[in-house]
């Protein structure tokens, strides 16, 4: 608050007054004591001293004071900034990019790492999970998933927490037929919403009632989300009691959770969330409910008088009988683990939710956020060499002012107000890019199986987190060319009138500020680098396959063929169907498609070969020592893979007739040492009293990501699955098309599969959709690094242009002597390109330095490319000298051009 | 110019521009005259500090002003104390005796001591 400005015009005009009034009866009083009135009034102006001063002085201590200052200096800064537009503007454009990068990746580090869920009390939920889930790695959620029966057994002991609840995650088909339309959904208990502490702000949410067996009272119900109801329900009122057909089912909506509920998984939104007991009546005889391996996850909130220690102990006290009543049908050594020692009970906290984007994201955004620290060094560098050159421009002003009678503090604090008018709306800015920014990184995380959402909406933390890096910045940036210009001494000032050699000191210290940016771009351009081929490495690995040509329709028959055991009879012929069509070249079915962790579905062994060395589990976390895929006859062709010995499946190979796998070449080696595997036989995970004698061996290929070494992969024949592998309700159709796009055949295929039978639905895809998918984190963090890489090279670039530009402007006069005494245009050229050569060469020098401690932090993350690459170093290097070149052309083209005669005359 | 001229320690001005419009409403100059003759020109006071220490203690509450009409014939502003100010004065003048009595002890028993 300044107050009005007729107030404070008032106060000055008193003020002049009063010390008028002073100097006035001073002169009088002389006079009378007899000294001639001109004189009186010259002693009096003298004895009182300046009146500036005194107003000045008197000025700070009226009520707020400080602030009256602080207004007068805003508004001096505002004329001062808009003198210089190109500086301003280039000073807000990198303080917004800054902040704004700097935010963005906050944000997103907020909302998947720290944000705790939008819920009640999110401090008192716990996740049971497990030692093993825990130590799974990166891949996996942040919790374990239990059988539906594990579940029913805690549900039944309500004295050991507050409130429990248990829940899985679907994609809802929403579609009656033909292409599938999918939503996000969450199959849940009754008690979910109440743990939660989610209310319905619409209609009620479903309760332990509702979660029957085959439906509560009222049937089949459905609670929506916000986003679902205005997005899809189009946000009308009547809503609640409408139809909703989920799977082939109807659903009655029965409520609207709040706008910023999405659910307990992070990463996702929920659209549709329906009781568990309801499940049946979508899978019917196939339900879920009483298989092994539903996953569900189990979240419980404590009570306030207990801790997690004490809830988990009280937790596993109950755990032998837990494992008791639910112990499945499993072979001896797997039944032994089962729910002990590792696979056993332990409670972890859920505050932040349950996320299977977190393990794979946060080291990339850890390591982002140390990239976006740096390029907002690199623009906090910018604007304080920006501010520093203009600074030295109004050394003369400045020093007017100073002699004057303007104090010193005054000068720094009006230079400071600069650096703070300059800060707000930068931080705006940043905001703004940020909001948009964040946004952007998340729609890329999204593939077309997996719809990442992130609740980015600034809370305190981002926001304090933005004001934060704004203060810092300033002052960074501000309180530099502030102190460094306070120190005006008024006369020498005067004297040089922006001649002479007296700002060597600035000269260094703006080197010194453009040497550290060269050095901090050196850093940001071997990142860049090094996730660049990172990501081509990955995007040109050879994956062992053709992926280019082929198009994956993922199709789902349970409603088709209710009957389970039509169902592999049906996928036959819509292979057959499909394959003598126009424009297909081959097609086939298989189980598992292409990078399986990509396409959504692994199959994973352990292998023991007859008379073959024992192999270690290594995959996946150590749960499995082999990968599996079973495939129909001509797979391999439709890929393009080679078999390499031996044969591929056949017709004959079926139900009965003697059970017969292929391997790939890694498998050879790893457990048959790389001899003959063609009639030797082994057995598969579980089924020990069943063998497969290997009659094939294919090529290598990637399996569960595009990173893993090529792994044993054993391929089995759809044709002898048994038992509820043999009843799948959905399987892959891989065709590889005769010529063009694979995505061409989309239409066609759908009218075919439609004609086959109306109740089918299915998902198209290419192939090489699915392998760029399985490269998102990788593709984020290279096109990221590599943004940010190009905007500090920028940056560093006009902080050497600047630089050099003054130095040369600094030197006129000298290189006009040269040149009048016969140095040629070259010798100026060489002598400023040296300087340019001397701050890059530093730069360079202590950034590859930094770059090569800093590598062991991005190590885990490369793939290819030694953190310590030697290549990309060096063309870091080359990068940053033709940058610098390029930033000191035009000023040295003007240095060669300086007409000495013109100089001579001048000085 | 006799005496050789102290600066006032710190803190003592309010107390004696406090003490000076004590005696009554009077503005900045006269209270620059009265200062200098009461002290007979021993303490010196910067015309400088006058006016900002005017303006601090007026925006403090211990001062009030009122421009009116002086000998000169024009309006000049008159300062006067308020009561927060009146007993602001007694209290520091209080401190004041307690503080030079105590100096003035210290000052006698290290005459009388061993040195």
């Amino acid at each position: 608050m300044t107050g009005p400005a007729w107030f404070r015009r008032g106060a000055d005009r008193e003020l002049e007054a009063e010390l008028r009034d002073h100097i006035e009866r001073l002169t009088v009083d002389s006079i009378a004591r007899g000294i001639e009135p001109g004189e009186a009034r010259r002693r009096a102006r003298l004895e009182f001293g300046g009146l500036d001063q005194m107003k000045d002085a008197c000025r700070d201590q009226r009520a707020f004071a400080f602030l009256n200052g602080a207004g007068q200096d805003i508004r001096l800064a505002f004329r001062g900034l808009r003198a210089t537009p190109i500086v301003t503007a280039v000073a807000l454009l990198s303080l917004a990019l800054g902040i704004g990068a700097n935010t963005a990746i906050f944000s997103l580090v907020n909302s998947l790492l720290l944000r705790p869920l939008p819920v009640v009390e999110p401090q008192r939920l716990a996740f049971i999970s497990s030692p093993r889930a825990i130590s799974l790695g990166p891949l996996a959620p942040s919790t374990a998933a239990w059988s539906y029966s594990v579940w029913q057994q805690i549900e039944r002991r309500p004295e050991l927490f507050d409130a429990a609840a248990g829940w899985t995650t679907a994609r809802f088909n929403l579609a009656r037929g033909g292409e599938s339309q999918f939503v996000e959904g969450i199959w849940a208990s009754g008690s979910f919403f109440r743990t939660l502490g989610v209310p319905a702000l619409l209609g009620r949410t479903f309760t332990e009632a509702d979660d029957q067996r085959g439906g509560g009272p009222d049937g089949a119900v459905a609670v929506v989300s916000y986003r679902f109801w205005q997005g899809r329900l189009g946000g009308s009122a009547d809503v609640i009691g409408q139809r909703v057909t989920v799977e082939n089912s109807p659903f009655t909506i029965i409520g609207v959770t709040p706008r910023d509920f999405f659910g307990p998984d992070v990463g996702r939104s929920f659209d549709v969330a329906m009781p568990l007991g309801d499940e049946p009546l979508v899978r019917g005889r196939e339900s879920l409910l009483d298989r092994l391996f539903l996953g569900v996850y189990v979240v419980v909130r404590l009570r306030a008088t207990q801790t997690i220690a004490s809830a988990d102990a009280a937790l596993r006290a109950v755990q032998p009988q837990i494992r008791e009543a639910t112990l499945p049908a499993l072979p001896k050594p797997e039944l032994d683990r089962y729910m002990t020692g590792p696979q056993g009970f332990l409670l972890v906290p859920a505050t932040t939710g349950n996320s299977t984007l977190r393990g794979r994201y946060e080291r990339p955004l850890v390591i982002l956020m140390g990239v976006v620290v740096l390029v907002l060094l690199i623009a906090c560098a910018n604007i304080a060499n920006l501010l520093l050159a203009r600074g030295a421009a109004r050394r003369h002003e400045l020093s007017v002012r100073c002699a004057l009678g303007a104090s010193s503090g005054r000068l720094v604090r009006q230079l400071f107000a600069e650096s703070v008018v300059l800060a707000i709306p930068g931080a705006t800015g940043g905001m703004v890019i940020a909001w948009w920014g964040s946004q952007l990184v998340v729609r890329q995380l999204s593939t077309q199986t997996n719809t990442v959402f992130l609740d980015l909406a600034p809370d305190m933390r981002v926001l304090a987190f933005t004001a934060t890096v704004a203060l810092v910045t300033l002052l960074l940036f501000g309180m530099m060319p502030a102190l460094r210009n306070a120190h005006v001494v008024p006369m020498e000032a005067l004297k040089e009138q922006g001649r002479g050699p007296t700002s060597d000191a600035r000269l260094r210290l703006t080197s010194g500020i453009v040497a550290a940016q060269v050095a901090l771009s050196t850093v940001l351009v071997v990142a860049a680098g090094l996730f660049g081929r990172t990501f081509a490495s990955l995007a040109t690995r050879d994956v062992g396959f053709d992926r280019d040509r082929v198009l994956l329709v993922n199709i789902n028959a349970q409603r088709a063929a209710s009957d389970s055991e039509q169902r592999l009879p049906l996928f036959e012929r819509i292979r057959d169907a499909v394959h003598v069509m126009p424009g297909v070249d081959a097609a086939a079915l298989s189980s598992v498609t292409l990078p399986a962790l990509s396409g959504g579905l692994a199959l994973i062994y352990n292998v023991e070969v007859e008379g073959g060395a024992p192999v270690p589990a290594t995959l996946l976390g150590g749960v499995a020592n082999g990968y599996g895929n079973a495939v129909s006859p001509g797979w391999f062709h439709t890929l393009s893979m080679p078999i390499v010995a031996g044969r591929d499946f056949t017709r004959d190979d079926r139900a009965g007739s003697p059970r017969v796998a292929i391997v790939n070449q890694s498998f050879v080696r790893a457990f048959l040492g790389g001899g003959n595997a063609l009639g030797r036989v082994m057995t598969l995970t579980a089924a020990r009293d069943r063998t497969w004698e290997i009659v094939g061996v294919v090529g290598d290929s990637v399996y569960a990501t595009l990173r893993e070494p090529v792994p044993p992969i054993v391929y089995t024949v759809l044709a002898q699955a048994e038992g509820p592998s043999r009843m799948v309700s959905s399987l892959s159709l891989s065709i590889r098309a005769a010529g063009g796009s694979p995505m061409l055949l989309t239409r066609s295929l759908a009218a075919a599969l439609t004609a086959i039978d109306p109740d089918l639905t299915f998902t198209f895809r290419s192939l090489a959709d699915q392998v760029d998918a399985s490269l998102t984190q990788e593709r984020l963090v290279a096109t990221l690094s590599m943004f940010f890489g190009g905007l500090a090279l920028l940056l560093g670039a006009l902080g050497l242009y600047g630089v050099t530009a003054y130095a040369v402007s600094r030197r006129r006069t000298e290189i006009g002597i040269r040149m009048a005494l016969g140095a040629a245009p070259a010798t100026v050229v060489r002598l400023v390109l040296s300087r340019v050569a001397v701050l890059v060469g530093i730069g360079a020098a202590v950034g590859t330095i930094v770059s090569v401690w800093a590598s062991r932090f991005i190590a885990s993350l490369l793939y290819g490319v030694t953190p310590r690459d030697p290549a990309t170093l060096a063309g870091s290097v080359a990068i940053l000298a033709a940058v610098g070149v390029a930033a000191a052309w035009l000023p040295v083209r003007r240095a060669s051009r300086i007409d000495p005669a013109q100089v001579l005359r001048e000085s | 110019m006799n005496a050789p001229k102290s600066d006032l320690p710190q803190g003592t001005l309010d107390m004696l521009l406090l003490q000076t419009v004590a005696l009554g409403p009077i503005h900045g100059y006269g209270i620059a005259q009265r200062l200098q003759q009461i002290s007979r020109d021993a303490v010196q006071v910067q015309q400088g500090s006058l006016y900002p220490a005017l303006h601090r203690l007026e925006n403090r509450g211990l001062l009030a002003s009122t421009w009116k009409p002086s000998d000169t014939g024009r309006d000049a502003k008159f300062y006067r104390l308020t009561p927060t100010g009146k007993a602001q004065l007694k209290a520091e003048t209080a401190n004041w005796a307690r503080l030079t009595e105590a100096i003035r002890l210290i000052l006698r028993t290290a005459d009388g001591g061993a040195l």
